[in-house]
């Protein structure tokens, strides 16, 4: 039987000033460092905003250079997160391209006992992305390109794209970025697209220059229902053609559901559910509400029921695609019109954002 | 007595045979250190030895000297691994098949190199491949673990040199993937000869466009245009099969245990599709960085700071870490520190908040990547990589004695999920490291969901989760003792330190802390039949509570509830019943002491209730245990007069009374036996007059009851006699 031995008497003298009612406690900065943040663990409970503008055409061209425009818009992007970056500059680009070439050519000649004349063989570029920062607060998109020399080629053959991958943030929490200190810069979301190999060896190169975390980034069931919305919503401005919806649906076997709307149809039923809730209150037009994508998600899913008598609720949205773009329950996205962007990506920022572990 | 002088005498006497030995020497010692190291391997070396001088021509079947000294050769290789002259006896014996073919396959299935492959053991082993007895099987084997160790072999000069020999087995079908591979590895220009090249594509057209024959024709290519004339596409589809070698998994292990000296590069596929890597990436996560230094350094630091910054990395004792204390720079990624004692005790010293940052940052993404996020198909079975992640995490954390707010963060959501039983005395051990939580929080953050993983899992579950609220309580209750400061103190750091909670914020924190747990304990002892491992973590638990004020000083006591208090009372076992009365001795000790200062220093108060509390149970414990009187008005126990006498109980008031108590029985049965050894009939009653009751009650605290030794000490005033022993026990 254990027993406490010790039997410290309180001095009297001491005790008398400690027990004072003002009282305060020095915590180790280690467990305190992500209370500063305001962020304090577990207790603030952070969610997908309830409320977001409706997405208006915005015409970035003039301000998005029309080449990264071309590549964000052509290829289909496999979503991550990324804790903040410590110690990233923007103004080092240049060196961290240089950097990571070599990283690259380093692990690719790894187990081989001569060199192949790869050194040439792998060119990465890193360029900044203007006019995709929105807020303030936003640090400025970074693309990340690698471009290869296929090791057979003529001399004066052109370098060929195989990877491509951007780190942004698209209206970043203003809170969570003020809370970071100014080491670190926060692009939580990131993009790839290209050969698996080269998105490994380009994370792991980030992981250890930059101290971040990648994490893979799926779009729930919740986010998807937005993107809906939100796409439909743009359909007086640009035609959406064809709302598709790919459902999931958990019987066995497993059953998938392609549900394809008219786009105009979408929208007609959209706009019902705008009218009612603008004679709600009119000061709030511009915004939409969650209120209203679910409303909008379960006409839908009547409409469904009444034709099928399969009731979609009971399944999952696993894709959804417009001819504004197409996005994946696993992380896959692709915009494909370049006026919407924004949209999507503040989106998905929010999404990354939310992952973020303190 | 004499026992105790005893061990204090040899404990005398052990100091000054150290100082002995001393004296003689350390060099004494490490001789017969390593006498005994030598000692461990000389049936090891002796086996070598055994391979080495073997005869042509030995039998193997039936022959045990053979195959024991196998079998020790193989345990050294699969637990360390073997020396380079290991290797190379092992090779040399197994290749030149002295023993037959038989033994040939199993010795090369063992040859895990610790360190390096001696290269003169790999050509020696090719030579004997051209002597034509070996099965090719066994030589496609011996092919694959050269490719497997290749970049373990110390030097490959020699190797390039019998370029020609090798490249003479390429016709033969079987070794020629292989030997393409091999060969494809040591190419180097002047290797590349128009008589190879025309072999090859004699080859080529004979077994059809072979990878293996394509990939090498594109190295050739490369190094000689104007030889190849051969178009090869651009991108050959997949490099070398990655073979599915049995030393890989084998060989992975010896390096872990080898503490990973050699960074593992035994990458055999081609860069184009790994496949390896994406096995190894799901755990990916969890696998602590290396410590390296900063590769990009920050101009502007170089301004700032005049004096040379170090890398941790070089930082090679804890001497050398205080005397570069001050100058040292933080690894690129700080989850690294966590690998190593020396990078922790650095830890415990920085900072600095964005690196502190940094670390949670890796730490919180690898912890709900593994946990929350990541879906595990195979959900039972824990590797191995993982478990070792958590211990090394929780010894982390006991060595700095606090949690990580990113392993909290990621705690409170897992606890939602969790079963309950996977890696529970992980999670429970990093649950306890939990800090203070503010009231408000702690129901929705803990109370919650450990209720519910409380009633539904098992025994042990309750006790695992017992024991560590009770430590999760202590380290509470230590914060609170060490790191209360007045607001005027706090001058030492920044008062960002300093967290925003007051004493009567900690003080109902823990009191929810403790009104949680009993509730838990009252049901949890219900739902178990008062089992007495629970009820023995439930008092350990009221053990720290009882003394919150003299050991902790908190003011603050809190009693246990009914449900808490009478199944200890009613235990079968002494020991529950002795435990509970050393707590209420502790409650009186803490109590009496709380009522004294509160009256010197009106700092803080406790409430009434409380004391009314204690003396209800004192009072009750007091009656049963010396008084014989259980049942009187006003207890918590009640039943009728009717049902008990119904109940034909003879005399029930004096059933829980210390001699007839179920835990105490015994004793009094062998107290009187030892009492009046003529007796016949047993009666227990006697013991209760005058003198008898001493001692029994002499003889029941030579038992070690301490817990009721102090309880009645403090609580019943001897001299009031055993007739109306009604003690002092009122506190008011």
């Amino acid at each position: 039987m254990e027993r406490p031995q010790t039997r410290r008497t309180p001095l009297s003298g001491g005790v008398e000033k400690r027990m004072s009612k003002s009282r305060s406690y020095r915590l180790s900065l280690r467990s305190c460092v992500s209370s500063r943040l305001g962020l304090t663990p577990g207790w603030t409970t952070r969610r997908l905003n309830s409320k977001r503008k409706a997405p208006k055409s915005q015409n970035i061209t003039n301000q998005v250079s029309p080449d990264h425009l071309a590549l964000l818009v052509k290829h289909e992007w496999q979503l991550s997160y990324v804790s903040p970056l410590y110690h990233f500059r923007h103004t080092q680009l240049k060196s961290y391209a240089r950097q990571l070439s070599a990283f690259i050519a380093a692990e690719k000649q790894q187990g081989l006992a001569v060199e192949v004349g790869i050194q040439d063989s792998f060119k990465v570029s890193f360029s900044g992305v203007q006019g995709l920062a929105v807020a303030d607060d936003d640090p400025e998109t970074v693309l990340i390109q690698v471009h290869t020399k296929p090791v057979f080629a003529q001399q004066d053959d052109p370098l060929k794209l195989v990877w491509s991958g951007w780190l942004t943030c698209c209206n970043g929490s203003p809170e969570y970025l003020h809370s970071l200190p100014k080491d670190f810069t926060c692009l939580p979301l990131f993009g790839s697209s290209g050969a698996q190999n080269l998105t490994s060896l380009v994370k792991s190169w980030f992981q250890k220059n930059f101290d971040c975390s990648f994490g893979p980034l799926e779009i729930n069931h919740t986010s998807l229902e937005w993107l809906v919305a939100l796409w439909t919503n743009c359909n007086t401005e640009t035609n959406i053609q064809n709302l598709k919806m790919l459902w999931t649906l958990p019987v066995e076997p497993p059953l998938q559901v392609t549900y394809v709307v008219e786009g105009n149809d979408a929208w007609d039923l959209w706009s019902s559910l705008q009218q009612r809730s603008e004679g709600d209150g009119g000061e709030e037009a511009g915004w939409i509400g969650i209120e209203e994508v679910t409303a909008f998600m379960q006409g839908l899913k009547n409409h469904f029921y009444r034709h099928f008598r399969l009731e979609l609720s009971a399944g999952n949205l696993s894709q959804v695609s417009t001819s504004l773009g197409s996005a994946k329950c696993n992380g896959k996205i692709k915009v494909s019109n370049s006026r919407y962007m924004i949209t999507t990506l503040t989106l998905l920022t929010e999404c990354a954002l939310l992952k973020m572990p303190v | 007595m004499a026992a105790s002088s005893d061990s204090s005498e040899s404990d005398q006497l052990r100091p000054s045979d150290q100082s002995v030995s001393c004296r003689s020497g350390n060099r004494s010692m490490r001789v017969a250190e390593n006498e005994r190291r030598k000692k461990a391997e000389e049936p090891f070396v002796l086996a070598l030895k055994y391979f080495s001088d073997v005869q042509t021509g030995t039998p193997v079947t039936g022959n045990d000297e053979f195959e024991k000294n196998l079998v020790l050769v193989e345990r050294v290789a699969y637990s360390n691994g073997l020396s380079p002259e290991a290797i190379s006896i092992m090779l040399e014996f197994a290749m030149s098949l002295r023993m037959g073919s038989s033994p040939c396959v199993r010795v090369l299935k063992c040859l895990l190199p610790s360190s390096v492959v001696p290269q003169e053991a790999v050509v020696r082993g090719v030579v004997w491949l051209n002597v034509g007895k070996m099965p090719i099987t066994t030589q496609v084997l011996f092919l694959k673990w050269v490719l497997t160790v290749f970049d373990m072999i110390d030097a490959k000069d020699q190797l390039r040199a019998v370029y020609g020999f090798i490249f003479s087995f390429i016709t033969e079908e079987n070794l020629c993937p292989f030997v393409c591979h091999l060969l494809y590895l040591l190419t180097r220009k002047e290797s590349v000869r128009a008589f190879r090249v025309r072999k090859l594509m004699d080859l080529q057209s004979k077994l059809g466009r072979q990878p293996f024959l394509l990939h090498l024709l594109s190295l050739y290519k490369v190094f000689s245009p104007e030889l190849v004339a051969l178009s090869v596409p651009s991108r050959v589809k997949s490099g070398f099969k990655n073979h599915n070698s049995p030393w890989k998994v084998a060989l992975a292990a010896v390096q872990r245990r080898n503490g990973a000296q050699i960074a593992s590069a035994i990458s055999l596929a081609l860069p184009v599709g790994d496949r390896t890597s994406s096995r190894k990436r799901k755990h990916g996560h969890l696998q602590i960085p290396v410590l390296t230094s900063v590769t990009n350094k920050q101009p502007h630091t170089e301004q700032n700071s005049r004096k040379k910054l170090i890398p941790l990395v070089q930082i090679q004792s804890f001497d050398q870490l205080l005397k570069t204390m001050h100058q040292i720079e933080l690894p690129a990624q700080m989850g690294s520190l966590l690998g190593s004692g020396l990078a922790l005790q650095y830890l415990d010293c920085v900072q600095e908040e964005s690196a502190l940052l940094r670390l949670n940052f890796w730490l919180g993404c690898a912890l709900q990547e593994e946990f929350l996020f990541g879906s595990d198909d195979d959900a039972a079975h824990i590797p191995e990589e993982t478990l070792q992640f958590l211990d090394k995490l929780l010894s982390a954390q006991h060595f700095l004695q606090e949690g990580f707010s990113s392993s909290d963060a990621f705690l409170y959501k897992f606890l939602n999920v969790w079963d309950g039983s996977l890696m529970r005395p992980q999670i429970l051990g990093l649950l306890s490291n939990i800090p203070v939580i503010p009231a408000l929080h702690l129901g929705k953050l803990l109370f919650e969901p450990l209720t519910q993983l409380f009633f539904t899992s098992s025994l042990f579950f309750k006790c695992g989760l017992m024991e560590c609220l009770n430590s999760m309580l202590v380290k509470w209750l230590t914060w609170h003792s060490v790191y209360a400061l007045e607001d005027d103190l706090d001058i030492s750091l920044g008062s960002h330190t300093s967290v925003n909670m007051t004493l009567s914020g900690f003080k109902d924190s823990v009191m929810e802390l403790v009104h949680f747990v009993g509730r838990l304990a009252s049901v949890g002892l219900q739902l178990e039949g008062c089992h007495t491992l629970l009820l023995s973590f439930v008092l350990d638990f009221y053990g720290t509570v009882c003394d919150t004020f003299l050991k902790f000083g908190l003011p603050l006591v809190v009693m246990p509830p009914a449900g808490v208090f009478y199944p200890a009372f009613f235990a079968a076992d002494p020991i529950s019943l002795d435990r509970l009365a050393h707590i209420m001795h502790r409650y009186r000790v803490n109590l009496t002491s709380a009522k004294n200062q509160e009256k010197a220093t009106e700092a803080f108060h406790i409430s009434r209730q409380t004391f009314q509390e204690f003396n209800h149970y004192l009072v009750f414990m007091v009656n049963c245990l010396w008084n014989s009187r259980m049942f009187k008005p006003g207890m918590d126990v009640r039943l009728s007069e009717e049902l008990l006498q119904k109940s034909n109980v003879p005399q029930y008031w004096t059933r829980f009374d210390l001699i007839h108590h179920p835990a105490l029985m015994s004793y009094a049965f062998d107290f009187h036996q030892k009492c009046w050894p003529g007796r016949k009939e047993m009666d227990l009653n006697s013991i209760k007059h005058l003198k008898p009751w001493s001692w029994y009650l002499q003889y029941l605290f030579n038992q070690g009851f301490d817990g009721l030794k102090d309880f009645f000490q403090s609580n019943i005033n001897q001299q009031l006699t055993v007739d109306d022993g009604q003690g002092d026990s009122q506190q008011r």
